[in-house]
């Protein structure tokens, strides 16, 4: 780090974080050697295909991975709070919702279907605020108010809402106790566009009135692009590249981002052919060798195949692992070549 | 709900009027004329005639069908060919044993298996889960005879600990419910047959709450409510086993309609006078009015106990009440 930042810039610090599934097949990493650092008031966007490990990132985070996973971190801190060095109880009380809170893939399954929506937010706020029932309820008013809902719906069950004020009803939780962190897991999958410009909208207007600081996972580079201020690139299991949203997009180093800048289209250069990357991504089982993404990848050397890059600055805030970042002016002009990407089959 | 609870009292009055029907038909086609056993044939024809008259025999058969459905409702069930009291009477008495025994034994049933469900499946794979699995599987596989038997045995003729059989010491016969319920010669004895009971039904309950269980507890819901920061007893209790419970209640509904039917192998296994034995005295001895009205009322039984399942449902599950105004 070229800059200097003391500690209480960052809301989140993570270290080479690491996790490992024990399978039938044998040991699965997941996510290693993840570093990274969420400043206040910020969002981080963290984007990957499906399966990269984001959602194992984020769990690994909350705690809440299965019994056959382990993880680990060099060093894991919430302002500055050790997230491993605490007890389950300790955790759970102090940590979860009340500063670290989630608003879950799934928002049509994440509300339990035989309970009243608002009841469900007042179990979040009760389980760590010693508040009436009467207090928590007008907390929970307030809460619909910001995210668009009317209060009347608190008496409403799961299944007489939509998708999209599902949604709605988990930011309003996710909101509910003024948490530092807000992890958003996919917030606007599975709605249809327009609902899921709506949801947009409205986070970006809650962001403006909240101090909370915000962890964004989606698949989707537009979504991404449009709401983080710093963005990280997931790859098999790894952060390939992170840097600050604008850096990113202007001056990307590593193949994978090329390759997905190239799969989106862009508003601003429209007819421009949109180009797949071919292969699929790793299985992650046994421990890491190589650069993951080197079979993919049209660029690799021999190198890449039997040493895994580790990341490397790019001014003050951009890393990349990559062992051919040096020439990254000259990638970036032959990625954008379709036959570039087809050359590899 | 109104609307659900009212249209579920109309499908069950349908389904007893039915059963009532069945009934009708069936107790006339048993073989031997039913007045057999009051009306001798050594009688003077004059007497027989005058004997069938009084019991209505001589109407047609579709008089007779209207006849017996006034009766049910006005509650004139006859007398029994054996004892001549009301068979009223005797049913008031042998329903609640009855009813003793089976809500002891479903409660018996229900609260253990559904809490060992709870716990088998939060701790899947442990030994309490395989064991439970092991042990529900092989009382389920036993007849309850075969299971009464071998306590009877070992608990009472070899160890003495229980007594044999009846429902209290013979010759202390209790002055109603409340007097029966304080003796604790009736604890005594409704232990065995309660065990007995509860061992073959509880893998049910027990297997079907563990399977539920463990469907529930991958759903996001569970995540969500973990990820919430609740305890993770609040977690099992009140967000995987209360939506788990929708599966046991339904099947519960069933599981004690058989329950009731199994009551006649363990009321005579035990001595217990309740119904079961009765149907058994009663078919044995040709006691047509007295078996006519067990089988009723035990139908009734499983009816009503369905028509509070479906209700219970509906409460435990807010979405059927939409299910239920669609069908508007």
């Amino acid at each position: 780090m070229t800059k200097v930042t003391t500690a209480d810039e960052f809301v989140l610090q993570v270290r080479g974080l690491g996790v490992r599934y024990q399978t039938s097949q044998g040991t699965v990493h997941a996510v290693s050697d993840v570093s990274f650092e969420v400043r206040k008031n910020e969002v981080f966007g963290i984007a990957g295909e499906s399966g990269c490990g984001k959602s194992t990132l984020i769990r690994a985070l909350l705690r809440l991975l299965p019994d056959n996973a382990d993880s680990a971190a060099e060093l894991a801190l919430y302002r500055d709070q050790d997230l491993y060095g605490l007890s389950d109880a300790d955790f759970r009380q102090n940590i979860l919702w009340q500063e670290i809170s989630l608003v879950p893939q799934s928002a049509m399954n994440s509300l339990n279907p035989v309970y009243r929506v608002g009841d469900q937010v007042v179990e979040a706020i009760r389980t760590h605020r010693r508040v009436s029932k009467a207090e928590a309820r007008g907390r929970v008013a307030e809460l619909f108010d910001v995210v668009g809902l009317q209060a009347d719906l608190m008496q409403s069950f799961p299944h007489e809402f939509s998708g999209g004020m599902r949604q709605r009803a988990m930011i309003a939780m996710s909101l509910a106790l003024d948490p530092g962190l807000i992890i958003m897991d996919e917030p606007t999958t599975g709605l249809d566009v327009l609902v899921q410009e709506r949801i947009l909208r409205r986070i970006r207007e809650i962001r403006s009135e909240i101090s909370s600081s915000i962890i964004l996972i989606t698949h989707d580079i537009a979504v991404i692009a449009e709401m983080s201020d710093r963005i990280a690139i997931m790859y098999g299991g790894q952060f390939m590249e992170q840097a600050n949203a604008i850096d990113l997009f202007e001056n990307p180093y590593h193949p994978y981002t090329l390759g997905l800048k190239n799969a989106f289209p862009s508003i601003r250069e429209l007819g421009s052919e949109l180009i797949s990357i071919p292969g699929s991504p790793p299985t992650l089982v046994g421990p890491v060798t190589n650069c993951p993404f080197q079979p993919r990848c049209p660029f690799h050397l021999d190198r890449c195949a039997s040493e895994n890059p580790l990341p490397i600055n790019f001014g003050e805030d951009h890393q990349v692992r990559c062992f051919r970042s040096e020439d990254a002016n000259q990638l970036r002009h032959l990625a954008a070549e379709k036959s570039t990407w087809r050359s590899l089959n | 709900m109104l609307d659900y609870t009212l249209r579920r009292l109309v499908y069950t009055l349908i389904t007893m009027f039915a059963v009532a029907s069945i009934l009708f038909v069936l107790f006339r086609m048993l073989p031997g004329e039913p007045t057999m056993q009051v009306i001798s044939p050594a009688m003077d024809a004059a007497v027989q005639e005058r004997m069938k008259e009084a019991f209505g025999l001589n109407e047609p058969l579709w008089k007779q069908y209207f006849i017996y459905l006034k009766n049910l409702v006005t509650l004139e069930w006859g007398r029994s060919f054996v004892s001549a009291q009301e068979v009223t009477d005797i049913l008031s008495y042998r329903f609640w044993n009855t009813l003793l025994l089976m809500a002891a034994g479903m409660c018996l049933t229900l609260v253990l298996g559904i809490g060992l469900g709870i716990v088998m499946a939060w701790r899947r794979n442990s030994a309490l889960d395989i064991g439970g699995t092991v042990v529900g599987l092989v009382f389920q596989a036993t007849p309850p005879f075969i299971t009464g038997l071998l306590l009877l045995i070992v608990l009472s003729y070899r160890l003495g600990i229980f007594p044999t059989g009846g429902m209290y010491p013979p010759g202390q016969r209790p002055d109603g419910l409340f007097d029966l319920l304080m003796m604790p010669a009736f604890w005594e004895r409704i232990v065995l047959p309660t065990i007995t009971v509860g061992a073959y039904y509880i893998s049910t309950p027990m297997l079907i709450m563990r399977d539920s269980m463990l469907e529930v507890l991958g759903s996001d819901f569970i995540e969500l409510a973990k990820a919430k920061g609740l305890k993770p007893r609040v977690v099992m209790l009140r967000h995987a086993a209360r939506n788990a419970l929708l599966g046991v209640v339904t099947i519960s509904g069933i599981m004690i309609g058989f329950a009731v039917g199994g009551q006649v192998v363990v009321e005579s296994l035990f001595s217990w006078p309740g119904m079961g034995q009765l149907m058994v005295e009663s078919a044995a001895s040709h006691d047509y009015p007295v078996a006519q009205g067990t089988f009723l009322m035990l139908a009734m039984l499983v009816i009503s106990l369905n028509f509070f399942t479906d209700i219970l449902y509906c409460y435990l599950d807010p979405r059927i009440k939409i299910t239920a105004a669609g069908m508007n």
